[in-house]
């Protein structure tokens, strides 16, 4: 009877469960613009285009860590090409699929588009591009990664959109310094994940150690660590003069509610990812609005007041967050890439390839930094903004316009 | 002096929440006998609700709300879950309690996102500084309630009906039933009892010096676990002092990293499972665990 009972039980969990899980997963088409000009007779397509209609594949977090950005990335990309056509013919239709960040979800998701996309308009994820990298570049696929890691940068056909993260937090470092907020000789602390996002980031901060003779605590945490209180600690007894962040926006919270807590007044310095609107929410607002700076590719939204009145009435309730400045200057680079494949008559995978690969000097009218071009194992751009938080939509406001550090050509190259 | 100071208050604050989460660890298992895997996610459940309700209820109402529907969450596990498998090997249990934990982490996760949600907590942000030694007001008043909380608890297993009926149950089930005393209720009570404690804890770890309500919350129940472990799985004095030390030497080690450097970055993670490892060597059932004695 037990045992029956215990079965039924088991069924039952067993039953919620590949229901939980199998409502994560779901399928969203964004429709495309108004109809099209004459169809282009004369392009060669292969995978992906059919008629008048080119699709593109999103593989986005909508649930998982990252669901929040993802959503924002998304939604980027689907105001872009609502509005938007490829060579005045082709509207764009969005395959949008959730890995909830997780690889095997996304190497699950991509084969079974495989076959139906020209290219990749977002890959959310370092872990998941890289997965997907070896079939990326045997499909000949051109991807936009919403990360900005070294490794990224050696994959074929995979645009990182900004500067890497070592060379965005060394241009950090040069705002510091021009602001006199640093001095050569100093000494800074540097929190920073473990992985290829943190110790890439870590890596501008070596850079900028040895080539101005700073003296650098290093500190490495896990993301599921959230109470920053110790190492600051550390941090304040060693007289850090600056803290530098590749963390996720949480450990920013708890570092400057630490840092507030034990008396330490030094400002802050972090890359893109390290911060998130709803932290001006939160007990540490006030102290990142007098100490945050953010390096990093993206415009903020105080930029472009437009785009901004387009998107809340687009996606009413949702936070602009600069993942949508972001996704919306993804759709820009697609655009002209794609645009560049039509204008040569190909609009195959190789021929969007090819494109991609002779793109140089990328402009999206200051969404996202200017990218000089993808050239593996380079970073696409030496340039990054140094925005700071404010009441804002978004919470960023801009600090200093797009500008290239001192050491940023020579990271740049350095990838191995 | 002052960063060791400063360190020592920070862990004993830690280690007052982690204590928290190691008693509803400890009573359940008295009870039921079942190690509750799902207790990080009902931790989580709590933070939630906390977070989404305080707007429309302020403050003090979100918490009640809070702590009631983690209660009521745990006694539903165990209703409808646990309470069904009386009699079940404790492994299948326990296989059980991650398939729960799985299932509710998935939809909090969701629902969570990766955006951060705020719970206005009175003190905010602000700190207590004494002598060059900081600690936030939150975990300040973390310490105070957990001690309160953790007296009361005492007090109850010692002295009520439920604890000492409880206390029969957990050193032999037949006899206690024997005696007239319902294990089925005794069990819920004790689930109740985890779910409010682990909703307190959560209040706290959502507080500064950390972050907002975000997935990784879920993560500090894990680390409470070493110190229910170490303790001794069956004393609650021993979840107390797991608690304590698992808070200490974990802030410890990450303030002195540098100093360790030869073992690596990121030590602080692992010293919970450490000092968990090397208690369980020399004392196999924990600091105050019982020892089982098996005649040959």
């Amino acid at each position: 009877m037990t045992r029956r009972r215990a079965l039924r039980a088991a069924t039952a969990v067993a039953a919620i469960t590949v229901v939980a899980t199998g409502c994560s997963t779901r399928a969203e088409d964004a429709g495309g613009g108004g109809g099209g000009g004459a169809a282009a007779g004369d392009v060669a397509t292969d995978v992906g285009v059919e008629g008048e209609t080119i699709n593109l594949g999103v593989l986005t977090d909508l649930t998982g860590v990252f669901a929040a950005l993802g959503n924002d990335i998304t939604n980027g990309n689907r105001l872009f090409w609502q509005d938007n056509q490829v060579c005045d013919t082709y509207d764009v239709n969005l395959n949008v699929q959730d890995t909830g960040y997780v690889p095997q979800n996304g190497v699950q998701l991509y084969s079974a588009m495989q076959d139906s996309v020209l290219a990749m308009q977002q890959t959310i994820g370092s872990p998941i591009n890289t997965a997907l990298a070896p079939e990326y570049e045997a499909d000949n696929i051109v991807n936009f990664p919403s990360a900005w890691s070294e490794t990224l940068t050696l994959i074929p056909g995979t645009g990182v959109l900004g500067a890497t993260y070592d060379v965005e937090i060394a241009n950090g470092y040069d705002y510091l310094f021009d602001q006199g907020l640093l001095a050569e000789g100093d000494t800074v602390g540097h929190i920073y994940f473990e992985g290829e996002y943190g110790a890439n980031g870590l890596e501008g901060s070596q850079a900028v150690a040895e080539a101005r003779g700073l003296e650098l605590i290093e500190a490495q945490i896990t993301p599921q660590e959230q109470d920053m209180s110790a190492i600051v600690s550390q941090f304040a007894a060693a007289g850090v003069n600056a803290i530098v962040l590749t963390v996720a926006p949480g450990q920013t919270a708890s570092v400057a509610v630490a840092a507030q807590a034990q008396g330490l007044d030094v400002p802050i310095l972090g890359s893109n990812p390290v911060f998130a609107p709803g932290l001006l929410e939160g007990p540490a607002a006030e102290k990142l609005k007098e100490d945050l700076y953010v390096a990093g590719p993206i415009a903020p939204w105080d930029q472009f007041p437009e785009l901004l009145e387009q998107y809340q009435a687009e996606f009413p309730g949702a936070t602009p967050s600069l993942g949508a400045v972001f996704g919306y200057g993804m759709g820009e680079v697609m655009k002209q890439v794609l645009d560049t494949a039509c204008e040569n008559g190909d609009l195959t995978r190789e021929g969007v390839l090819a494109a991609f690969n002779e793109l140089e000097n990328v402009d999206t009218g200051g969404l996202i930094v200017p990218i000089g071009g993808f050239e593996e194992g380079q970073s696409p751009s030496l340039q990054s903004y140094i925005a700071r938080p404010a009441d804002v939509p978004g919470g960023l406001t801009i600090a200093a316009e797009p500008f290239e550090g001192e050491l940023a050509s020579d990271l740049a190259s350095e990838a191995d | 002096m002052t960063q060791f100071l400063s360190l020592l208050v920070n862990g004993i604050s830690l280690g007052t929440i982690y204590a928290l989460i190691a008693l509803g660890f400890v009573v359940i298992f008295k009870a039921s006998e079942v190690v509750n895997f799902a207790h990080g996610s009902l931790l989580l459940l709590g933070a939630y609700v906390i977070a989404v309700t305080s707007d429309a209820l302020g403050f003090l109402g979100a918490v009640l709300v809070g702590v009631a529907v983690t209660a009521v969450a745990a006694v539903l596990v165990e209703r409808l879950v646990i309470n069904r498998l009386r009699g079940a090997p404790v492994i299948s249990l326990a296989i059980v309690t991650i398939g729960v934990d799985i299932i509710i982490l998935t939809e909090l996760v969701r629902r969570l996102g990766s955006d951060i949600l705020n719970v206005p907590h009175p003190w905010a942000g602000e700190s207590i500084r004494f002598a060059g030694v900081g600690i936030s007001l939150n975990r300040g008043v973390a310490m105070v309630v957990a001690a309160v909380l953790i007296g009361l608890f005492f007090l109850a297993f010692k002295y009520s009906n439920w604890g000492v009926a409880m206390r029969a149950s957990a050193e032999d089930g037949e006899t206690a039933a024997l005696m007239g005393i319902k294990q089925g209720q005794v069990s819920a009570l004790a689930w109740v009892v985890a779910g409010v404690l682990a909703a307190v804890a959560a209040l706290f770890l959502v507080g500064s010096p950390t972050p907002g309500v975000s997935p990784t919350v879920y993560a500090v129940a894990l680390a409470a676990f070493p110190a229910a472990i170490l303790g001794g799985l069956d004393s609650t004095g021993g979840a107390l002092v797991g608690g304590l030390l698992i808070g200490i030497a974990e802030t410890l080690a990450t303030g002195y990293q540098d100093e360790m450097l030869f073992l690596g970055r990121g030590f602080g993670t692992v010293v919970p499972y450490i000092v968990m490892l090397v208690i369980l060597l020399v004392r196999p059932s924990g600091l105050f665990g019982t020892r089982e004695l098996t005649r040959v």
